[in-house]
């Protein structure tokens, strides 16, 4: 489903981050990304995602056999790929409902669909906020406009399952979160994942991960996926931290 | 004194008169003030009009005089509320309305159907104790090619005038303003959105006295200029000796969308008491990379994005405005 071979990205000033990242993911996989701060795994989404920050050095990243680096921004979404990133940008002045239904719609016409009806879209948007026990408020606020940070991980979960990708990457999608909302945040996902679908996520801790059960955990480091096994690394991890692996 | 006499003594506007430093002065037409420029029905209803004009310093507030704008007066009653709209059907225009205390007015200015090589108005604007005024104009882009508008706003104790433009011609135009808030407590906030192409060049020059204490004075602009476009923004803020606590602020906010387009900025502050809070900032850059990224990558194509960001910044110009009408006409416009 998504394959990334030996991927390598370097920021503006020529300092590589990514050096040769090789990962598989299938349909119905969840995928956890865990490693020490700085290790490049922020970098890995929004590489993937196509932001000019970054130049690609080598390698490929395909979805179902589309090489994702040759595409536009816009196009990479459409075809079904969802980056979360860590801090969501705020956009006050472009309203969240608007902007939800303009992303849809989007995606629609890439895919050769109609526009989504008026009615339909409400309905689709008051069954994900419930699913997210989304208040609503959050239909009249500009994009993550003053948003706590448990607020702006909410809405892009929201977004997510409205825009239904096949390949969610998540990227610290539980800092910022209490207890209640990492719990409404992590059903809301697993709600969303299905066999057709994956999810790539990015966590520091294993709470995340007591909620979606991942199939496989990696260690990134310096670039490079190190280590990678089951749910019981992440386990492992919270226990021993970093320092027990060898490169 | 009449009008003509006092643009002879001041002359017409050059670069070096700090008043026009970034207007385009080669523009203005030198012409023959063939009018009287007596301006007898302004004299009947202004108070003190020789002297104000002998004192006036700006060609553009005395230009519609010196070629004889017929004034229109309006007085708007004690406690009154009321919805108006104001057009000039000449190319030179004067208005004087007079609001009396504790009234609640919403004014809107049209444009006029005029299309000549200059169009000039002047308003005369006298607000009472307590009462409440919003003065808008967002009218559909005019072709004018020169294009001038001054307002004298006087306000009393504790009155509040909330001024709202968006300004899209496709000529040369300037709004000029001189803001008296003379009792205590009165408030003035001005907000203006530039949205020029091409060759379009607008001018904002403003004046905004502090007379009294605790009187607040906002000014915000923006700017989203493409083409070649030209914007200034001269804002000056004077507080008097005895005028404690007053507030004052002004910003000036561009996006340059295009390498041509360009703005000029000059914030003056001449403040003659200590306890008072005057801020101004002026901020210029591209559209923000990280939210075009944003947007972009939720799938919406980048010249999409580009609108949905040209548009969020537009309106949030007027979104601090209260639910009045030039709120809901300003909003709708920029929704077309």
């Amino acid at each position: 489903m998504l394959s990334i071979k030996d991927l390598k990205a370097s920021i503006e000033d020529g300092t590589q981050i990514l050096k040769g990242i090789n990962l598989e993911v299938k349909p119905g996989e969840v995928h956890a990304i865990m490693g020490p701060n700085g290790s490049g795994k922020s970098t890995l989404s929004k590489v993937i995602a196509g932001h000019p920050a970054y130049k690609v050095d080598g390698g490929s990243v395909e979805l179902d056999g589309k090489n994702l680096l040759e595409m536009e921004i816009n196009e990479r979404a459409n075809s079904g790929l969802f980056i979360s990133t860590q801090y969501p940008t705020e956009i006050p002045g472009v309203n969240n409902v608007e902007f939800l239904k303009m992303a849809l719609n989007s995606k629609r016409a890439y895919l050769g669909l109609p526009e989504i009806g008026e009615d339909e879209f409400k309905k689709l948007c008051e069954e994900k906020m419930q699913l997210l026990e989304m208040d609503e408020r959050y239909r009249e606020r500009g994009v993550n406009d003053g948003m706590s940070g448990g607020e702006k991980k909410r809405n892009e979960i929201l977004q997510m399952a409205i825009l239904d990708p096949k390949v969610s990457f998540l990227d610290e999608t539980d800092s910022g979160l209490d207890i209640d909302a990492l719990r409404i945040v992590a059903n809301g996902i697993n709600h969303i994942m299905s066999p057709e679908k994956a999810v790539i996520l990015v966590t520091h801790y294993q709470r995340l991960l007591d909620y979606i059960k991942p199939t496989y955990v990696h260690v990134l480091r310096h670039g490079k996926i190190i280590l990678s096994g089951g749910p019981e690394l992440a386990l492992k991890l919270e226990e021993q931290g970093y320092d027990w692996i060898e490169e | 004194m009449d009008a003509v006499t006092r643009i002879q003594q001041i002359g017409m506007p050059r670069r070096n008169n700090e008043l026009w430093t970034f207007f385009p002065v080669a523009k203005i037409p030198a012409q023959e003030y063939a009018g009287t420029g007596t301006a007898t029905e302004a004299a009947a209803s202004l108070p003190d009009f020789e002297k104000l004009i002998a004192n006036e310093t700006d060609f553009a507030a005395l230009l519609p005089l010196a070629k004889n704008a017929r004034t229109m007066v309006r007085t708007i009653p004690e406690g009154a509320n009321e919805m108006a709209m104001l057009k000039c059907n000449d190319d030179f225009g004067h208005t004087v309305l007079d609001i009396g205390k504790g009234a609640h007015v919403s004014l809107e200015i049209l444009d006029n159907k005029v299309q000549h090589e200059i169009v000039a108005e002047r308003f005369d604007i006298s607000v009472g104790e307590d009462a409440d005024v919003e003065i808008f104009f967002a009218n559909p882009a005019s072709t004018l090619p020169l294009r001038f508008r001054h307002f004298r706003i006087t306000q009393a104790a504790n009155s509040m005038v909330r001024f709202s433009n968006i300004l899209t011609d496709s000529g040369i135009g300037r709004i000029s303003m001189d803001c008296d808030l003379n009792g205590e407590g009165a408030t003035f906030d001005y907000r203006s959105l530039s949205i020029l192409d091409n060759t379009a060049s607008m001018h904002q020059r403003l004046t905004i006295r502090h007379n009294a204490p605790n009187t607040v004075s906002t000014q915000l602009a923006r700017n989203l200029l493409s083409g070649s476009a030209y914007a200034s923004y001269d804002g000056m803020v004077i507080v008097g000796e005895k005028c404690t606590k007053v507030n004052s602020g002004q910003l000036v906010n561009t996006i340059l969308l295009s390498e041509n387009a360009s703005v000029s900025v000059k914030p003056v502050l001449k403040i003659y008491h200590d306890d008072v809070e005057c801020t101004h900032g002026n901020t210029v850059g591209e559209l923000d990379a990280e939210q075009m990224f944003y947007l972009v990558s939720r799938g919406i194509p980048k010249e999409t994005a580009k609108k949905m960001l040209m548009a969020s910044f537009a309106k949030e110009t007027f979104y601090p405005l209260p639910e009045t009408p030039a709120k809901k006409r300003l909003l709708q416009t920029l929704s077309v």
